[in-house]
């Protein structure tokens, strides 16, 4: 049937023409997609970055407004959204990423810029001035810290390191840990049971935290500290089954099962250390330098706190891994790059990072900046000494490429609650892992191909 | 305005025919008929173009990346076909968090509906200060759900929460309300705490039961049990049915144990106790912790189809329970 112009539409053509429009929207909302940033090259630009609240403040915007003449658009974290940006071909021009375990996975899938070129040309960040955490960055295709950069860390911190509330020693009566010689994982445990309080069935004080920045970047840095290596040689696998990454595997099963601290079957509801420890009722904390930065703003807190060396297995080797290294990369599809390099270079090298350094929040990856931290308070001097100690045994800790951090995290939380409360061994848990991740990582191999 | 005068105006003639008298012979005639369907479907098109955007498009896209492996970033994801089904028909995670959602619905859903109801039965008496009742009842509604996640994780912590602070005044221990066995009952605890919405529907039903009824029950010597299940209930049974099957949509979908977690990272979503690992969050670990797009997409179109048989058997098994209160004249 022929229809008429002045004929009300059919059910049909109606539904044709609303999905029709429908398309039409989809279309126009995509184009709105792509237009995330825009501007022309050169000063004047505008520039996206995407981090997490207060990584770059409104200040800095306005700062960099001024400085650079470049303007820059902040979108907060949201690994969804990076998705969805990357996907619509609208990628952020800067994005937020912890080197320690995003560099290998972003690299592999070809996501990243290569920004040996910029570095090679910058007079701001000069390769000789970099510090080695910046080659948690670095990644050749195969391993990590090696090959060509992608992204710099704003600070860092070494963080199998921990802090400890000296009164809380003395009211339980345990010997302080000593200064730049490292204490076993054992002892550390077992002081944190002597310092430990509990009333009616409650933890007054806990005799310490030791949870690490990521469950997977803490079991590999457990694991290397006990002279192993969690993944095997290619990264495709791990195997929790082995002398050193079950030795670690189980101290960490026992922290959690005798409740001396936060962990996934007894949580803290602030989600990190910093609120407990400063109301005195956290004796350690498993936290590098950084927390150094809220411990200074409490001056009753700073004189009883210190700064303690990682600890160590019995037989294994000395290290101090960077377990985060956060800071930025550069998207390959990304439409501002010299004007995001200009970013870079200024958050990375200039005023903000000089700000960042002498804040205490963490150390600078820059040597040149490191005069900056802070050294004038007494406390300050003392820490500076333990950090600069413990920096002789940075290390890096290679991650896989073939899962993120947060997928093994996760599979991680499912499976080893049982073991810490009892219900299955170590050894269950140790191959229960092993399937879980194991599977993870062999959809991830098949997929970078 | 009569549908003679209506047409009368649509048949006069038009002002403009002498200033333009070819073109308005060229013009269609149009229908009052046709102008009131064109109105309609311009009036329901912004809705529709929604639906079919925000809704359609969203759910094909998301049975596309169920036959998929895609993962959001990486290259070489392929098409798999059912695979994804399968691996969920096979897995027992996923059971298990269907079980525990479906027990949860069956709990939750009469507990809040008595509540509710309850509630809405209290406040209609005539009280003293009953509309400020009314409004406190109904406030926990409007808080926003991660708000209440925050306080009922304040409330509940082990170490510092009130609840044990409660139980230690009477020399009780304190309890691990967050972790399993207890962390169930706090997540039913926060279902109950929002029976204000329920509250307030029934309270509408409640009021729109003829008072007649009620004094010819009292009359007849009917105690007061005996009228509100007689008579009461029956009416308001097209209104509780409402509730059920909202409930039971909104209790499978529901994603509290995810706030009430102790981790706020993505993959802390698998950190909630296991007796409240429903299957949302089930689905949300395989959406953003685990990155399986295709296999979450999987999860969830399952879940559709769930959701839609069970909305079915409850509208099927409920037809001859549900009294509707219409007028016979209306119909004709």
């Amino acid at each position: 049937m022929r229809s008429h112009a002045g004929d009300p539409p059919t059910r049909r053509r109606f539904l044709a023409l609303s999905a029709g429009g429908a398309v039409a929207g989809a279309t126009a909302l995509s184009g709105c997609a792509l237009q995330v940033s825009t501007g022309v090259s050169g000063s004047g630009q505008t520039v996206t970055v995407m981090v997490k609240p207060g990584e770059i403040t409104p200040d800095d915007v306005k700062q960099a407004r001024k400085d650079l003449g470049i303007k820059i658009i902040l979108v907060k974290y949201d690994i969804t959204k990076l998705i969805a940006m990357m996907t619509t071909g609208s990628p952020p021009d800067l994005v937020r990423g912890a080197g320690a375990v995003d560099a290998p996975y972003f690299a592999a899938r070809d996501l990243m810029e290569d920004l040996d070129p910029y570095f090679a040309r910058s007079t701001v960040l000069r390769p000789a001035d970099l510090d080695p955490v910046n080659d948690l960055w670095r990644y050749d295709g195969r391993t990590q810290g090696k090959g060509p950069r992608y992204g710099m860390a704003k600070d860092f911190s070494q963080d199998s390191m921990y802090w400890y509330n000296t009164s809380l020693f003395d009211k339980a009566g345990v010997d302080y840990p000593p200064e730049t010689e490292p204490v076993t994982y054992e002892e550390w445990l077992e002081n944190a049971k002597r310092l430990t309080r509990r009333r009616n069935g409650q933890t007054t004080v806990f005799g310490g935290s030791y949870n690490g920045l990521m469950k997977s970047s803490l079991l590999a840095s457990l694991t290397a500290a006990a002279g192993g290596s969690l993944f095997t040689d290619d990264y495709s696998r791990v195997d929790f089954t082995t002398p050193e990454a079950r030795k670690a595997l189980g101290w960490y099963i026992e922290y959690c099962r005798t409740k001396v601290g936060p962990s996934p079957i007894q949580p803290d509801p602030n989600a990190w250390d910093g609120p407990t420890y400063q109301a005195s009722r956290m004796a350690m904390s498993n936290s590098g330098y950084w927390l150094g930065g809220m411990i200074g703003t409490d001056r009753k807190l700073a004189k009883v706190s210190r700064l303690a060396p990682a600890p160590v297995f019995g037989q294994g080797p000395r290290i101090s891994p960077c377990q985060s290294g956060t800071g930025l990369w550069m998207p390959k599809k990304a439409r501002h790059k010299d004007a995001a390099w200009r970013v870079f270079e200024w958050f990375f090298g200039e005023a903000p990072a000089r700000a960042r350094a002498s804040g205490g929040w963490g150390i600078p990856t820059l040597k040149s900046l490191r005069p900056l931290m802070p050294a004038q308070q007494e406390y300050q001097k003392r820490t500076l000494q333990v950090q600069d100690a413990e920096l002789r045994h940075f290390s890096v800790i290679s991650f896989t490429p073939y899962a993120t951090a947060d997928a093994l995290d996760a599979l991680f939380n499912q499976v080893a609650p049982a073991a810490m409360t009892g219900g299955i061994s170590v050894d269950t848990l140790a191959g229960r892992l092993n399937s879980a991740m194991n599977e993870q990582l062999e959809r991830g191999k098949e997929q970078v191909g | 305005m009569t549908t003679e005068q209506i047409t009368s105006v649509a048949e006069r003639p038009d002002p403009t025919a002498s200033v333009a008298p070819a073109r308005a012979a060229n013009r269609p005639r149009v229908s009052m008929t046709a102008r009131r369907h064109r109105a309609f479907y311009m009036f329901t098109s912004p809705w529709i173009i929604g639906f079919l955007l925000l809704t359609i498009a969203p759910m094909a896209y998301a049975l596309w990346l169920s036959l998929t492996t895609f993962d959001g970033l990486s290259p070489n994801w392929r098409f798999v076909g059912l695979d994804n089904y399968r691996e969920l028909l096979s897995d027992p995670v996923t059971w298990d968090a269907l079980g525990r959602a479906g027990l949860f619905a069956v709990t939750s859903v009469p507990l809040s509906i008595l509540a509710g109801l309850a509630l809405a039965v209290l406040v209609n008496r005539p009280l003293r200060a009953r509309g400020l009742f009314r409004t406190l009842l109904y406030l926990p509604a409007v808080v926003p759900p991660v708000g209440a996640g925050l306080a009922f994780k304040q409330l509940f912590d082990q170490n510092s929460g009130a609840a044990n602070g409660v139980l230690n005044l009477f020399g009780i221990d304190a309890l691990g309300w967050l972790a399993d066995p207890y962390a169930r009952y706090v997540l039913l605890m926060t279902v109950l705490w929002t029976a204000g919405n329920i509250m307030i529907i029934s309270l509408a039903g409640l009021q729109d039961v003829p008072r007649e009824l009620h004094e010819a029950a009292r009359v007849d010597g009917a105690s007061a049990w005996r009228t509100f299940r007689s008579i009461t209930v029956p009416l308001l049974s097209p209104v509780l049915l409402f509730q059920t099957v909202t409930g039971v949509i909104a209790s499978v979908q529901t994603i509290m144990p995810l706030l009430l977690a102790p981790d706020g990272t993505t993959a802390g979503v698998t950190l909630v106790p296991q007796s409240n690992y429903l299957y949302m969050m089930h689905v949300f670990a395989q959406y953003f912790a685990i990155g399986r797009y295709g296999y979450a997409s999987a999860l969830l179109w399952v879940l559709f189809v769930l959701i839609l048989v069970v909305t079915g058997l409850i509208f099927r098994f409920t037809s001859g329970a549900v009294f509707y209160n219409v007028d016979p004249e209306a119909k004709k």
